[in-house]
């Protein structure tokens, strides 16, 4: 149970009036028009929302991928927009795990080299990382074949490698940007199964994605449209 | 960091093994040319070395022309000639020339059995002998005893030598010298092509000792022993005018002109000569011709990574997503391009040493310029790479530090 609302945690994130224009020449996007919104430690979000409704706009505002225009955004308690460019770097490596539609995962390199690269840009020490490293790929129940190659794995086995480099930083905020979208629905349920158990761990998840079955089965729904929250219930 | 570039590069060009060899083979071809150019480069000059110093290392030549001031209203000019005291006086004063020697010479006709040649006859003494440097094949040269007893004995030159006596002569074969008798004593080895001469070659000539010369074809308009050309060996080749101005000083002296007259007293040196011959500028043009083809070779790499970094900036969004800083992609793609510049120079490295060293063990037997290899030109070669791999690592950089970040989510 969350315990938002309360004031009695501080929230992960935190935005108010968040606005976002995208200035592409002729065309002045406005992506997000005022978004007000808190996100408690421990809580498993669904943002849900019709294509160019702004959830992805919101999604990397929430990962630090992008800056608001206007607005304020905290990610747990500091203001983002005082944070130098290296400094949102180090805390997208930190204290953000982002999980992909398509898994994004280089194919040049093995799947243990893939949940490592966040341990690299921390400078982590090798020996450290490849125990980091097989232990998030235990987790996902992948570490017997750490050494493969992406190209040698089915989608849903990507996607749990995927989420293995996520969590290797035990972050305090797990993205995932329709994480089953690319995924039939078996292989799906047992990714959002995953989802789930790590959240039952103490992970704070948000999960974007405009198919009504997965989000409902979320603690907590937003619809988003036209760049504004449209609802936001929670499940009983 | 450099170490994980170097895999990222191999692992990189392999995943695109036609495209990435294609690219790099401007690049091996251009560090090869500027190895395998710039040592040919000196090749040439080896050559010409070679073949000026035939005649006789770091010589000078020294002959008598005219005076060029006035002696009287009636004679405007005079002639000049040196004798053998001319040579003594030299190789007494002067103290820059290592060995000086004297030649004398006269176009006769030589016979042998039913054979006979008009041959170019060098009346010589054991200083020119050592001058030249000429190795002997067999027999002996020329002495001090035979020219003070003015013997009759003839060394032969390599050529003369097998069309005169064509195999039935040797060693103490008697021959004749325009109906003179002379002994064979000496025959000199081969020589080859000379770049420098004074009419026919070492191997087409027969020296026999320079009184012998003067007593039996003595000149017509003078009672003098005339001595057609003094030669030395300098000390230093560094020391070419000085050596030059020193010898001239001291003949004219002898002649009654002035020091530096140089009408009077005439120096020609292979030297000047090679000198001369722009082969700084060879080396220079041959040098920029191959280094501007590598530096085309790493414009087809700039090229190749600059696709490279838009194919992946995909890859490139995700790294920064995960925590890589903008530095940490500018350096892995300036390092990565830097390592496949690296890796394709020393390819060409290892091409163009190795080209270098099969054909200079190539024998060949006349003046064919063969590439001379110099550690030196390696590293100068890996400067140029270290260069070039600069230069176009920084512009692929520059393009994937410019990737946004938030594109990682909207390529999908």
């Amino acid at each position: 149970m969350s315990v938002h609302g309360d004031g009695q945690a501080n929230p992960v994130i935190r935005l108010s009036e968040v606005h976002k224009h995208y200035d592409t020449g002729p065309l002045d996007v406005h992506a997000l028009r005022g978004i007000d919104l808190e996100i408690y430690p421990g809580e498993f979000v669904a943002i849900m929302g019709p294509s160019g409704s702004g959830k992805t706009t919101l999604m990397e505002i929430m990962g630090c991928l992008s800056r608001p225009s206007l607005g304020d955004f905290r990610l747990n308690g500091r203001n983002v927009e005082e944070i130098s460019a290296n400094g949102l770097a180090r805390i997208r490596g930190e204290e953000i795990g982002f999980v992909f539609q398509s898994f994004n995962l280089l194919p040049r390199l093995s799947l243990i080299e893939n949940v490592e690269l966040p341990l690299v840009y921390r400078r982590v020490g090798r020996r450290e990382r490849r125990d980091r490293a097989v232990t998030a790929l235990a987790r996902v129940g992948l570490d017997h074949r750490a050494r493969h190659s992406p190209m040698e794995i089915s989608g849903g086995e990507r996607q749990r490698v995927a989420i293995a480099r996520a969590l290797v930083n035990a972050p305090s905020l797990l993205l995932a940007d329709e994480p089953t979208g690319n995924l039939d629905s078996v292989t799906g349920d047992e990714i959002l199964k995953l989802l789930h158990t790590i959240h039952a761990e103490g992970a704070t998840v948000v999960i974007v994605t405009h198919d009504r079955t997965i989000g409902e089965q979320a603690e907590r729904q937003l619809a988003i449209r036209d760049g504004l929250i449209a609802g936001d219930r929670e499940r009983r | 960091m450099l170490a994980n570039a170097m895999r990222q590069a191999v692992r990189l060009l392999w995943a695109h093994k036609t495209r990435a060899l294609l690219t790099m083979f401007g690049l091996v071809w251009g560090t090869a040319s500027v190895i395998f150019l710039v040592s040919w480069g000196h090749g040439v000059t080896a050559m010409l070395e070679t073949g000026f110093f035939r005649a006789g290392k770091n010589m000078g030549e020294v002959w008598a022309g005219k005076s060029s001031e006035q002696f009287s209203p009636a004679v405007d000019r005079r002639y000049l000639w040196f004798t053998l005291d001319d040579v003594v006086r030299l190789r007494n004063r002067a103290r820059l020339p290592e060995v000086i020697g004297a030649e004398t010479w006269e176009m006769l006709p030589i016979t042998f059995r039913q054979r006979a040649h008009t041959v170019d006859i060098r009346g010589i003494d054991p200083e020119t002998l050592e001058i030249r440097g000429v190795r002997m094949a067999a027999g002996r040269g020329i002495t001090r005893a035979d020219l003070e007893h003015r013997r009759r004995v003839v060394v032969l030159g390599h050529r003369i030598r097998s069309r005169l006596l064509a195999g039935e002569g040797q060693i103490d074969s008697w021959v004749r010298i325009a109906g003179k008798p002379f002994r064979v004593v000496g025959l000199l080895e081969r020589v080859g092509t000379q770049l420098s001469r004074d009419r026919m070659e070492i191997d087409e000539q027969a020296w026999i000792p320079i009184t012998t010369l003067q007593t039996g074809w003595p000149s017509w308009w003078t009672d003098d022993e005339v001595v057609t050309k003094i030669l030395y060996r300098m000390r230093d080749r560094s020391l070419l005018e000085e050596t030059e101005a020193e010898v001239r000083a001291i003949l004219a002296e002898g002649l009654g002109v002035s020091a530096d007259d140089e009408e009077a007293v005439g120096i020609w040196s292979a030297i000047e000569m090679l000198n001369r011959i722009p082969l700084d500028e060879l080396s220079g043009f041959l040098f920029i011709l191959a280094a501007a083809t590598l530096l085309i070779g790493g414009v087809g790499i700039l090229n190749m990574m600059l696709d490279s970094v838009h194919e992946r900036r995909h890859e490139i969004g995700l790294r920064l997503a995960i925590g890589a800083r903008r530095n940490d992609v500018v350096m892995q793609f300036f390092l990565e391009t830097f390592a496949i510049i690296v890796i394709g120079g020393l390819v060409g490295v290892a091409f163009g040493v190795l080209a270098c060293l099969a054909l200079a063990q190539v024998q060949v037997d006349d003046l064919i310029p063969v590439p001379v290899f110099q550690l030196d030109i390696v590293f100068v070669t890996l400067a140029i790479l270290g260069f070039v791999g600069m230069a176009a690592g920084v512009i692929p950089a520059w393009r994937a530090a410019r990737v946004d970040p938030a594109s990682m989510l909207r390529m999908e």
